[in-house]
């Protein structure tokens, strides 16, 4: 569960982002929505510990994530929007250094490894260094270390830039089978029809404040007018 | 030349942008630099107009020879110009992102390496330039020169000067490049080290000070008469030659002499100028893209050098976060060339230095010397614990670069990951240090009590050093800067190394009485009293323990940054 209470971030006389109040159920898909520069990533920075806000709090399962941060992030997996790794390292040793920064032994780390290279299709690289991998060979190699210790929570910065149809297919099935298992996903993009098809709840951000909420369910579908929705709100 | 200037002009809006940025926190960066820059400039002035005053005047070396010894400091100063615009333009013309992006635009490759290379040699060269223009007033203000003297000589006969050291070290990296297309980078590499090294005992064999003095004194007292036949035919072709001439002939009044050298510095410089453009005109783009080809072929390290229990995925003694993190510096260490080679060459140096002292006779029946030897050869390893810690800790902060998010959002503790930066950095640092201290101690004299001292305070030092290049690299942290050599001789090393040896000066001013006293009673009354040496070991101890808590204190506020 991750619960966002008034939290403002400034940049100097910048505010970047403004009394934003949240609350994300478990296993809910969540996506978040804003033209650019309108405050998503400084957002997702402060839920994962990257920032700190000026004032208010970020609650990750119950734990602060700034006074109290190693619990909260032992139960986060993130995915930046810009996918950097170690260039000298193969994704496999990524994958084995993040694994050890979340404390899990060896022999366990062997197998989940071997689970992800199955699930993302990342086999033909994993032993290349990442200085000759492509965007979406990143982007998939970010994807495995996130969901490596099994978090509870996703917080996911634009997940499919880079990829090909196939691998975003792959990567929407297994978000989607882990939402059904009871993960929770944070998801910031600028594609809505993956929005139209995945979130079951959506925030739009505009200038740091929250202008529009609404959660699609049997009841209610956006069946492409979440475009029309957007651009009006944003305009 | 439209599109040289436009691009100047945004590095230097950009530039005068940082300068002038009046927050508080960059006010406080600036104006610390300004005081310790500013520090260093006057001690060497006063440093400079003192050795020439005291050569002159008490031991009465005499213009020429006196003009013979700047000759070859000038030298000195020409290949770590000439080195230091050669590491850096590496980085600068042929691995930075901006190359990329101007190479996609419709400019001339000409122009971007005459931006990018006026671009490498202000920020590669400008301590350099600050360094050599204090080493000017100092000795021009001893032989009270008028105002115009220093103008004439900075921006006619310095700048040039250092201007020649870095368009031939981009002419020779050109050339090296091409070469390095054909025999690989690590091969080149080592024959480059090779080169130097050759080049600098060569000079230095064969215009020997030892060999100098006593050809010169044999003259005396009209040693300052210009015996050319003294100089070997080579050196009257050295740049360095050229400014060392041109200040002695100004010195003893002769204008026509004093401007055929500079002349010739002049012409010389025209050429390398036309040489250069002309060279990057038909090759700079050709070069550019051989080192992306080299860049992209990945060397495969020997057999022997596999290391299979470093690899990652194998039980360590580590509980598993020390262990990722030990395990990632390992291999991003030793998996980029620029990192090892430079420890092996310091380490080569380190050998160098212990062999050629093993051929001396150091232990001397005078205090003073005695207590000037023991320093001299304390400040090496000192000045070797400084080097090391500037190259190598103080980027690691800054290395973690883009890549830092992985840690930043995982469960560890940044108290964790800057600690096992340190613990791993002071004890490679520490480890070297001590080897050459407890053996170039024993060396100089067969004295346990020394030994003793000599490895308390290298302790002392490489903990105060290390903490204080960690802290101040976490401080003025660049994680967008790829490239550990360009960390390493940013602004805020500068300031961090000039910090180092202020420390290194006060180590010295605490140990020097005491030690020359402890000295008096060793060899006058035959007594070792080591009493006197304990007061300064606890100074020091003291001093490297508040400079390691303050530093720490600093890198951790600033490793916790938004990042």
């Amino acid at each position: 569960m991750i619960e966002l209470k008034n939290v403002t971030k400034k940049f100097g006389p910048f505010t970047a982002v403004d009394n934003v109040s949240l609350r994300i159920e478990k296993g809910q898909f969540f996506g978040f929505l804003g033209p650019n520069g309108a405050g998503k990533t400084t957002t997702i920075k402060m839920l994962t510990g990257l920032y700190s806000p000026t004032s208010g709090i970020c609650l990750v399962n119950g734990h602060d994530v700034h006074r109290d941060p190693l619990p909260a992030k032992q139960s986060i997996g993130y995915v930046p929007d810009q996918p950097f790794l170690y260039e000298k390292l193969t994704g496999r040793e990524f994958l084995y250094f993040v694994g050890g920064l979340f404390q899990i032994p060896v022999d366990n780390l062997r197998d989940r490894i071997a689970h992800s290279i199955e699930a993302f299709e990342i086999g033909d690289f994993i032993d290349r260094r990442a200085e000759e991998y492509s965007q979406g060979m990143r982007q998939r190699i970010v994807l495995s270390a996130a969901l490596l210790h099994d978090p509870q929570v996703l917080v996911i910065d634009e997940p499919l830039i880079g990829l090909d149809p196939r691998s975003a297919r792959l990567v929407k099935d297994s978000l989607k089978e882990r939402t059904g298992r009871g993960l929770t996903i944070f998801m910031s993009t600028h594609l809505l029809e993956i929005v139209e098809e995945l979130c079951d709840r959506i925030a739009i951000i505009k200038d740091g404040r929250i202008i529009h909420e609404e959660v699609q369910n049997e009841l209610r579908r956006f069946d492409g007018q979440l475009e029309t929705m957007f651009l009006e709100l944003t305009k | 030349m439209r599109e040289i200037v436009l691009v100047l002009n945004v590095k230097a809006t950009s530039f005068l942008k940082n300068v002038l940025d009046f927050r508080i926190e960059s006010l406080f960066k600036n104006l610390s630099s300004l005081l310790i820059f500013g520090g260093v400039a006057v001690g060497i002035f006063l440093l400079s107009r003192a050795a020439t005053g005291y050569l002159l005047t008490q031991a009465h070396i005499g213009l020429f020879l006196f003009h013979r010894f700047l000759s070859m400091l000038l030298y000195v100063f020409f290949i770590t110009v000439n080195l230091g615009n050669m590491i850096v333009c590496y980085a600068t013309l042929y691995r930075s992102e901006e190359v990329g992006f101007l190479m996609g635009l419709p400019m001339k490759h000409r122009n971007i390496f005459i931006v990018k290379f006026i671009d490498n040699f202000f920020y590669s060269s400008s301590t350099l330039l600050l360094l050599g223009l204090a080493l000017l007033l100092g000795y021009g203000s001893y032989f009270s020169m008028p105002w115009y003297f220093y103008l004439v000589t900075l921006f006619v006969v310095l700048l040039p000067f250092m201007l020649i050291a870095g368009i031939i070290a981009v002419i020779i990296l050109m050339v090296l490049i091409k070469i390095a297309s054909h025999i690989g980078i690590r091969w080149l590499l080592a024959g480059i080290i090779l080169l130097y090294l050759s080049a600098i005992y060569l000079y230095f064999s064969m215009t020997n000070p030892v060999h100098l003095v006593q050809e010169v004194m044999r003259h005396y007292p009209d040693v300052n008469a210009y015996f050319g036949y003294l100089d070997p035919p080579f050196a009257r072709y050295l740049p360095n030659h050229w400014v060392s001439e041109f200040l002695y002939w100004t010195m003893v009044d002769d204008p026509t002499r004093a401007s055929t050298n500079l002349v010739t510095l002049l012409l010389i410089l025209a050429g390398l100028v036309v040489v250069a453009v002309a060279m990057a005109k038909s090759y700079y783009y050709r070069s550019w893209l051989a080192a992306s080809d080299a860049r992209s072929q990945r060397g495969t390290l020997p057999s022997w050098f596999t290391l299979r229990f470093m690899e990652f995925g194998k039980k360590g003694f580590l509980r598993e976060q020390s262990d990722a993190l030990f395990r990632r510096d390992f291999w991003v260490f030793f998996r980029e060339p620029s990192q090892w080679l430079h420890l092996m060459l310091m380490l080569l140096l380190l050998m160098i230095f212990l062999v050629s002292m093993g051929s001396l006779e150091l232990k001397l029946n005078q205090p003073f010397l005695q207590t000037v030897s023991f320093l001299v050869v304390f400040l090496f390893d000192g000045f070797l614990i400084a080097s090391i810690s500037l190259r190598f800790v103080f980027p690691s902060v800054s290395l973690e670069g883009d890549a830092f998010w992985c840690v930043r959002s995982a469960p560890v503790s940044l108290r964790k990951v800057y600690m096992h930066k340190f613990v791993t950095s002071f004890a490679l640092v520490l480890l070297i240090g001590e080897m050459l201290a407890v053996v170039s101690t024993a060396m100089l004299r067969d004295n346990p009590v020394l030994v003793i001292v000599a490895a308390l305070c290298t302790a002392f030092v490489a903990l105060a050093l290390t903490s204080a290049n960690l802290g101040a690299g976490a401080y003025f942290a660049s994680y967008r800067e790829k490239n550990p050599i360009r960390v390493a001789s940013s602004q805020g090393a500068s300031l961090t190394f000039l910090g180092s040896m202020v420390y290194l000066g006060c180590v010295v001013l605490i140990l020097v009485v005491p030690l020359n006293r402890y000295f008096e009673m060793l060899i006058l009354r035959g007594n070792s009293a080591p009493t006197w040496l304990t007061l300064p070991v606890a100074a020091i101890g003291v001093l490297s323990i508040v400079t390691f808590f303050a530093s720490t204190a600093v890198g951790l506020s600033t490793i916790r940054r938004d990042y």
